[in-house]
């Protein structure tokens, strides 16, 4: 008896193992089938690990993963770069960061009429014959009203709808749910469609480039909101560029082409994959597992090196953020314009930018980035000076009379990385400041910071639409929501709500020069650097453009082979 | 972490037949690698103690104009991203696993194991089947999700909490240090680890409960405690020593562990665990080397060396397998 | 067999109260914990009246009580509410093709390691005496030594950047009767091959043990003098005596699924349940966080259950819940 049970159980063991160790030596055996027999005469060369079956046409990249597909929701880059080249509004950027007309048939301008005088009424005239990805259907003004009604509608309980659209008539009260409707959008016929807003705001058509005003069908999205029901975005029907074919959540997403697309150029690309999971991305490009990949530091120099056969794949371009250290300006010993000038010239952005970073980023003077309208050239804010900035420390009553110093950073993980590290030990040496470093996970940071409850920290803000106001009216005015640093000056104030309404371009970029100098000179921020973005790119890859920020970028691509 | 260590499994298997002697420490001085081990476990840990009169540099000095140096006679290691001494980070990072291991210690799971396994197997029944149940539902939890949501939730309002000493003389120093930090993860990692040792310790006492020197004691009027801790517990020494052993190494890979999910060592101090997270990638590992295996083989040969002694102990702690 | 019937009655009978408790302790960590997952979706858009009425309409205003109730009645009803990770999608669909791929890499290690420690403990202890058995053993010690977050970084620059035999990471599937495998690719084998190498050790040196421990009975020496080889009374002795152990060793493993698979799912891209966890903490994803809690204690309970089931079918002189001497 017992005998027999040893024998079943043995049995059992020796059955397992023989099942799976056999399975094993298939997946090797199969896995060696599918390269095309190409595995055993080239094992040390790295370029011929076992290839994917590639499609013609098809662009392989390594992607983040999208927190949400729902336009309405959108509010991280990761999330908006899907985004962009599923769906499509009303206005957008083109690579060269002009706006052009996108859904809307022409860019509206008081010229045309589009604009009324008084610059708060936008008339918007839709293209004809645009289709939804299903192709059942043309794009109205009625779904332009949907999508925007829907973003702000409270039901949705989106995060950010009103951040990009609440400068429109109505929005406010709508998305408390006080009003039927969104008074300002106003459906004139199928093909016109009238935005209203509370002021003359020249940057008002640069937030509708967002995903949160783009359209969105009304058949699909159903009672769908931000938190629940999202299983639509797995297979949405959109108007951009690019049609979602798959999502296979932590693993990968496909784009192919919208053979109706209206804009030119039409997407070349037949194919997209972005794989969402992966090991190392320069590896996998490398191995010629995907087409593209960015570049980090540790890499940077070996690529940079021009004997490195990567050399000639490597392209970069500045992109439109800054990094910067914030003070809380309210409380001591940060209310005092000295000392955080004092940080700010003790600061070696040089050194940061060169040493730490290896050249990937450009050290910055300002706020605005490079390329953005309106960045300062000739701006030389608070330079390198530490003997100046001692001075000023010790006439603001020396290291001593500052207290206990901590700096709040964001991050999980066991290091708070180079750039920190590097940033402490200047100020140690410069200005014989020992600071502290309190990281704590995103979540907290952002209360945080929400609560006042911070002497500095260190963050980037990256443009979601190109135009100054997006930097410095977000960052500085007294009354902004995003200002954390709660710096408050009238005569800044001033300027950038004159710089609101002022309907002339170069007054325009002029007024927020003179607000910049005076917001780099009284030092809220210590401006660190600007990124730049930076990829390899495989040669067959062409007209590939690194954007400075996340717009519809797909469609200019092209592959030759 | 594997998954023997995570479980305790391991341990239980090995020491689950350790029996009592007296002459393990000449036993053990004629194994030579269990020596070897001892020797590097010493250095390390006398590296680590002797760090702040010892270490060449001070861990955070850095020399922007002599990043990533290779090993010259003033960096016999080479220098990191920011120009700062290896060998001295690691002198430092290995002081900071002394101390953690010993925070580990004080704060329990060991404790908490023993305690537990000698009232579980002495008393049996209902006190047995209550303890076992609990130790089951710690055992079957996802730890290292629930040390993640309890260190991410509690630890700030611990910290909030003992910012109000901050400025209090001895006190003020020791909260400086992280010590309450090191406490609160470590007590956290003790409530989930203590169900292997208890379960060692206890199968232990159920086979020594029922011998006659136990009996003749409870005969003779000792009272329960008397009997847990004068009689059971020098019985069940040598399977405290095995485990201890092995747990000691066990600490240090834990550290690495939880400082890579952040949960750890806070910067500045350094500890192998930061310095593995800020040179591990594979782009680290391809271009800079040297940041990654500094740090990576002395805490391996730490861990190696815990492991060849607790082997050897376990070997020679129990008769029947000389 | 009729105290084993009562036994697992008894047993059974704890479980729910075990969930209960754990449930709600995992429940009140994040729901009490500071960071509001609202504001982490915000980003730096700060908007407090958007924030409020959000959390006002998710319910996370509600009473402890009532919010555990709901969650808990629609989790019994197989709604295991809406990831924040993956905004707005069913837990379900995200946790259950995660917790496929976590298993089957770690079914195959799991095995491994087994397949591996049993032969090389059995020789280790034929050799004892001979430089043979502390070499082989130390190796695996070693292995067993090196913390993983080593191990991963090293193996994928040896598999993929210098030999170039693996991708460096990632996790594809093939579609096998409507079922998505990815053993099959090779992309498995990296993370199968760093969780059995530090694992053999312990198997092997509790195997050795055993081994070395019948050598030295007097019936082997009997059986020897009978003329039977020693092999055949060893393993016969194995069979009876240390299969036993091994079979909780394993069901016990189970449990450390998770614990390990978060380090490795992270820094090789691999889509499996671990990763989800990690991501589920810092988002404050609180369906997530629950229902990965949720499941993993269930299997355990009932994996602790099947073992020691098993180990009273296989030798009912093993007396169950008191052990020696019970009252």
């Amino acid at each position: 008896m017992e005998t027999r049970r040893l024998v079943f159980v043995l049995g059992g063991i020796v059955v397992v193992l023989v099942l799976v160790l056999g399975g094993l030596s298939i997946a090797v055996f199969s896995g060696g089938d599918s390269d095309g027999n190409g595995g055993s005469d080239d094992g040390d060369d790295p370029e011929q690990v076992d290839l994917p079956e590639r499609v013609e046409g098809e662009l392989r990249l390594f992607g983040p993963e999208p927190v949400t597909l729902d336009p309405a929701c959108a509010s991280d880059a990761g999330s908006a770069e899907y985004m962009v080249e599923i769906f499509s509004g009303l206005v957008s950027f083109d690579r060269d960061l002009n706006m052009i007309a996108d859904i809307a048939e022409e860019l509206p301008t008081k010229e045309n009429g589009g604009i009324s005088e008084d610059g708060t009424v936008y008339t918007f005239k839709i293209r004809q014959g645009v289709k939804f990805h299903d192709n059942s259907r043309q794009v109205t003004a009625d779904d332009f009203k949907f999508s925007i009604e829907r973003a702000l509608n409270p039901d949705t309980l989106s995060t950010t709808a009103t951040v990009y659209l609440d400068d429109i008539v109505g929005a406010r009260e709508y998305s408390r749910g006080d009003a039927e409707e969104v008074e300002g959008v106003v459906v004139v016929d199928p093909y016109t469609l009238q935005l209203t807003i509370d002021a003359p705001k020249s940057y008002f058509l640069a937030k509708l480039t967002y995903p949160t005003a783009y359209v969105v069908d009304s058949r699909e999205v159903g009672d769908a909101s931000c938190f629940a029901g999202a299983e639509w975005t797995l297979q949405p029907n959109g108007t951009g560029p690019f049609q979602l074919e798959e999502w296979e959540l932590g693993q990968s997403l496909v784009l192919t082409a919208n053979q109706n697309y209206y804009l030119d150029p039409k997407p070349s690309l037949a194919k997209v994959t972005y794989l969402l999971a992966g090991g190392s991305a320069l590896v996998m490009y490398e191995n010629d597992e995907i087409d593209l990949t960015g570049v980090g530091v540790n890499d940077i120099e070996r690529i940079r090196d021009p004997n490195d056969p990567l050399n000639a794949e490597f392209t970069e371009n500045p992109s439109l953020d800054t990094y910067y250290v914030g003070f809380n300006t309210e409380e001591p010993p940060f209310d005092d314009p000295d000392v955080r000038r004092a940080f700010a010239m003790a600061t070696d952005r040089q050194v940061l930018a060169e040493v730490v970073l290896k050249d990937l980023v450009l050290p910055a003077s300002g706020i605005l980035p490079p390329g953005m309208p309106g960045f300062n050239e000739d701006l030389e804010g608070l330079e390198f000076d530490p003997d100046a900035a001692r001075e000023l420390l010790d006439d603001a009553g020396g290291p001593g009379a500052l207290g206990d110093i901590e700096l709040l950073s964001s991050g999980r993980g066991a290091s708070v990385g180079p750039i920190i590290e590097a940033l402490v030990a200047m100020w140690e040496e410069n200005l014989g400041v020992t600071v502290e470093v309190n990281q704590e996970e995103f979540g907290l940071f952002l209360r945080d910071l929400d609560e006042g409850n911070y002497q500095m920290f260190d963050l980037g803000w990256i443009a979601d639409y190109v135009d100054p106001q997006n930097f410095l009216d977000i960052k500085f005015h007294s009354e902004s929501a995003n200002n954390e640093t709660n710096y408050a000056s009238d005569e800044v104030d001033a300027l950038l709500e004159e710089a609101r309404t002022e309907q002339d371009e170069a007054a325009r970029l002029e007024l927020y020069q003179q607000a910049e100098e005076m917001i780099v000179n009284d030092a809220p921020w210590v401006p660190l650097y600007h990124g730049k973005s930076n990829a390899l790119v495989k040669p067959y890859v062409q007209d590939y453009l690194i954007a400075p920020f996340v717009i519809a970028n797909l469609r200019y691509v092209s592959l030759t082979q | 972490m594997n998954y023997y260590e995570v479980t305790g499994g391991r341990l239980e298997a090995d020491v689950a037949e350790a029996r009592p002697s007296f002459l393990f420490l000449r036993r053990l001085a004629r194994r030579r690698l269990a020596l070897v081990g001892l020797v590097v476990i010493v250095v390390i840990y006398g590296a680590g103690l002797l760090a702040p009169v010892a270490a060449p540099y001070s861990f955070t000095e850095t020399d922007f104009g002599n990043t990533f140096a290779g090993p010259s006679l003033e960096h016999p290691f080479g220098t990191d991203r920011l120009g700062r001494d290896l060998l001295s980070r690691v002198m430092w990072a290995a002081q900071t696993t002394v101390i953690v291991s010993f925070a580990a210690i004080i704060t329990g799971g060991l404790v908490l194991g023993v305690s537990l396994g000698l009232l579980s197997g002495y008393a049996g029944g209902r006190v047995d089947n209550v303890i076992m149940r609990v130790g089951d539902a710690f055992f079957g939890l996802p730890d290292i999700l629930l040390l993640l949501l309890i260190t991410a939730t509690v630890r700030p309002r611990v910290d909030n909490f003992f910012d109000k000493f901050d400025d209090w003389p001895v006190l003020g120093g020791l909260i400086d240090s992280g010590l309450p930090d090191y406490v609160l993860v470590f007590g956290a990692l003790a409530l989930f680890g203590w169900v292997g040792m208890a379960r060692i310790v206890r199968s232990q006492v159920l086979s020594l409960r029922e011998t006659d020197y136990v009996m003749a004691a409870r005969a003779a009027g000792a009272r329960t405690p008397r009997i847990l801790f004068r009689h059971l517990l020098p019985n069940v020494s040598n399977i405290i020593i095995v485990a201890l052993t092995f747990s000691l190494g066990a600490m240090a890979g834990t550290e690495i562990a939880l400082t890579w999910l952040g949960i750890g060592i806070q910067p500045p101090h350094p500890s192998f665990g930061t310095m593995i997270f800020d040179a591990s990638g594979l782009s680290n590992l391809r271009n800079h080397p040297n940041l990654m295996m500094v740090p990576a083989i002395t805490v391996a040969l730490l861990l190696f060396a815990f492991n060849l002694v607790g082997d050897a102990l376990n070997d020679v702690l129990s008769p029947r397998r000389r | 067999m009729q105290g084993l019937a009562s036994y697992i009655i008894q047993r059974l009978l704890w479980a729910p109260v075990i969930l209960l408790v754990v449930s709600m302790a995992t429940f009140a960590l994040g729901r009490y914990g500071p960071g509001d997952p609202v504001q982490i979706l915000q980003g730096q858009y700060r908007d407090p009246e958007v924030r409020e009425r959000i959390a006002e309409e998710l319910g996370y205003n509600d009473g402890f009580f009532q919010q555990y109730w709901r969650y808990m009645s629609n989790f019994l009803q197989g709604d295991m509410g809406t990831s924040l990770t993956y905004q707005g999608q069913p837990v379900e669909d995200v946790i259950f093709p995660r917790l496929w791929v976590t298993i089957q890499y770690n079914f195959v290690a799991l095995v491994l390691v087994f397949a591996i420690g049993l032969p090389v403990g059995i020789f280790a202890a034929m050799r004892q005496g001979t430089w043979q058995d502390p070499l082989l053993i130390s190796i695996f010690l070693f292995f067993a030594s090196v913390p993983v977050l080593v191990t991963i970084p090293v193996a994928q620059w040896l598999f993929a950047l210098k030999l170039g035999w693996l991708p460096s990471g990632g996790w594809e599937t093939r579609d096998i009767l409507g079922v998505e495998i990815g053993l099959l690719d090779k992309r498995a084998i990296m993370p199968i091959v760093i969780l059995t190498l530090p694992g053999v050790a312990g198997v092997a040196r509790y195997m050795r043990a055993q081994v070395l421990e019948v050598l030295g009975e007097d019936y082997v020496r009997t059986a020897r003098a009978k003329g039977l080889t020693e092999f055949t009374v060893v393993s016969r002795h194995i069979a009876r005596n240390a299969l036993l152990p091994l079979v909780t060793l394993m069901g016990f493993a189970l449990v450390g699924l998770l614990g390990g698979s978060i380090f490795l799912e992270t820094l090789l891209g691999i889509p499996g349940i671990g990763s989800y966890a990690f991501e589920a903490v810092f988002n404050r994803d609180y369906d997530g966080i629950m229902a990965i809690v949720l499941i993993t204690s269930t299997a355990f309970i009932i994996a602790n259950l099947l073992v020691d089931i098993t180990y009273a079918f296989v030798d009912p002189r093993i007396r169950l819940g008191g052990g020696v001497g019970a009252q």
